[in-house]
């Protein structure tokens, strides 16, 4: 039921891209075969994991490296399925259910404010008049993670779920909870508040 | 050899690719039937009966309507499609109520009865909107989607599912269709009363 990370299309065709090689500078049907099999499994891997019934899935969850006493932003990629969208975080009804990513983090770390994207407003063909606000295909959800002060160093796992509920353009599905799960990495702080570890991943850091 | 190992290079990439594509769109939406597990009420079998609370706080039980036509349709107040039809069901309901149609709502909603009460108030809903049960729902099939909505006949069989929103027309063809089913009943007792008037000959 739950999905791991899906490969993207750009990671298949370079899974695939194996076959583009000459097969003149190859030696052997044996390695033909070999490779046959092998660009099979890279193509249907990803395949088996789109046949869920999950509408959404996560394509990536960058690792956080922080210090402790410090916060580092961990960004979440998930993928509704084609035909599908979900309800955005601020849907225009308060009847409908918000994507909300929901994070339960082990003790020495600690969860600060989760960003959502704004949605994307559509209209159905059913209610041309009604405004909906929506996430589909790839969005990003980003949570600020820190670790207390004392915090041991090592390697710390966030666990969490995006509550969603999809809808395609005739129907809605009932909410679902779509687990996820955030490696944290706490190193020792050199100076405290003198060094943000890992900038390039943090763009967003809010001490 | 070396054109046949081309041959099985091309050959197994066309087949890769096919599988790919296909369980790609797998994930489009799907043919609303086939959404149904296989253990769900089959079209022509009984309707499953259930008892269930209405707003009212009254218990209502599908085989109280037996001999009339029912509608039942599961729905939730997120859910918008749900929202549109409701309007048509209430039109629907003022038209053919008094032929023989009865409408029957399950909320199958977690927002309490409260808000299925407001929410149903502000829909000027004419029909009874029973509190859903899960076990209901799986009685039916799981209910793959809202709103999924059954046409039952007079005689307690279903005649049609569907999952999703579809044309006002449409679900007016099918509630005419429900009505003109003949109850097992009536038609036995018509029977009956045609022997009864042999028998007088």
């Amino acid at each position: 039921m739950i999905m791991g990370p899906i490969g993207s299309d750009a990671a298949l065709l370079e899974k695939l891209a194996v076959f583009g090689t000459p097969v003149e500078s190859r030696k052997s049907a044996g390695w033909v075969m070999k490779n046959c099999c092998l660009g099979l499994i890279f193509v249907l891997f990803p395949a088996g994991l789109w046949a869920s019934d999950d509408f959404v899935s996560v394509v990536s969850a960058s690792a956080v490296t922080v210090a402790a006493g410090k916060p580092g932003t961990a960004s979440l990629r998930f993928r509704v399925q084609n035909g599908y969208h979900i309800n955005s975080n601020h849907p225009k009804s308060d009847l409908l259910i918000p994507t909300r990513l929901k994070l339960n983090p082990p003790t020495d770390i600690g969860v600060g404010s989760v960003t959502y994207p704004a949605g994307r407003n559509i209209s159905l063909s059913f209610a041309p008049t009604e405004k909906l606000n929506v996430y589909s295909g790839d969005f990003n959800v980003n949570a600020v993670v820190s670790a207390v002060r004392g915090a041991s160093p090592g390697h710390y796992a966030v666990h969490g779920e995006l509550a969603y509920q999809a809808c395609d353009d005739r129907a809605c599905y009932p909410p679902k909870k779509l687990p996820v799960s955030i490696a944290v990495t706490v190193v020792k702080s050199r100076i405290a508040g003198t060094r943000q570890l890992n900038p390039g991943q943090s763009p967003h850091i809010h001490n | 050899m070396r054109r046949n190992g081309l041959l099985l290079v091309a050959v197994t990439l066309a087949v890769a690719l096919l599988i790919y594509a296909g369980v790609r769109l797998s994930r489009l939406p799907r043919d609303t039937d086939s959404m149904f597990s296989q253990k769900a009420v089959a079209v022509g079998s009984v309707a499953p009966d259930f008892e269930l609370t209405s707003l009212e706080g009254k218990s209502l039980k599908l085989s109280d309507f037996r001999g009339r036509a029912v509608l039942v349709n599961f729905w939730a107040t997120w859910c918008g499609p749900c929202k549109i039809e409701m309007p048509w069901f209430v039109e629907l309901n003022q038209k053919y109520g008094p032929q023989g149609l009865t409408i029957l709502g399950i909320a199958m909603d977690d927002s309490g009865q409260a808000a299925i009460a407001k929410f149903a108030k502000e829909m000027r809903v004419n029909y009874p909107i029973l509190l859903g049960k899960e076990k209901v729902g799986d009685a039916y099939g799981g209910v793959p989607g809202l709103p999924t909505t059954f046409y039952i006949d007079r005689n307690g069989k279903v005649q049609d599912r569907v999952v999703g929103i579809v044309g006002r027309s449409e679900i007016e063809t099918q509630i005419k269709k429900a009505l003109a089913s003949v109850p097992a009943t009536t038609a036995s007792d018509a029977t009956d009363g045609d022997d009864h008037g042999t028998n007088r000959q």
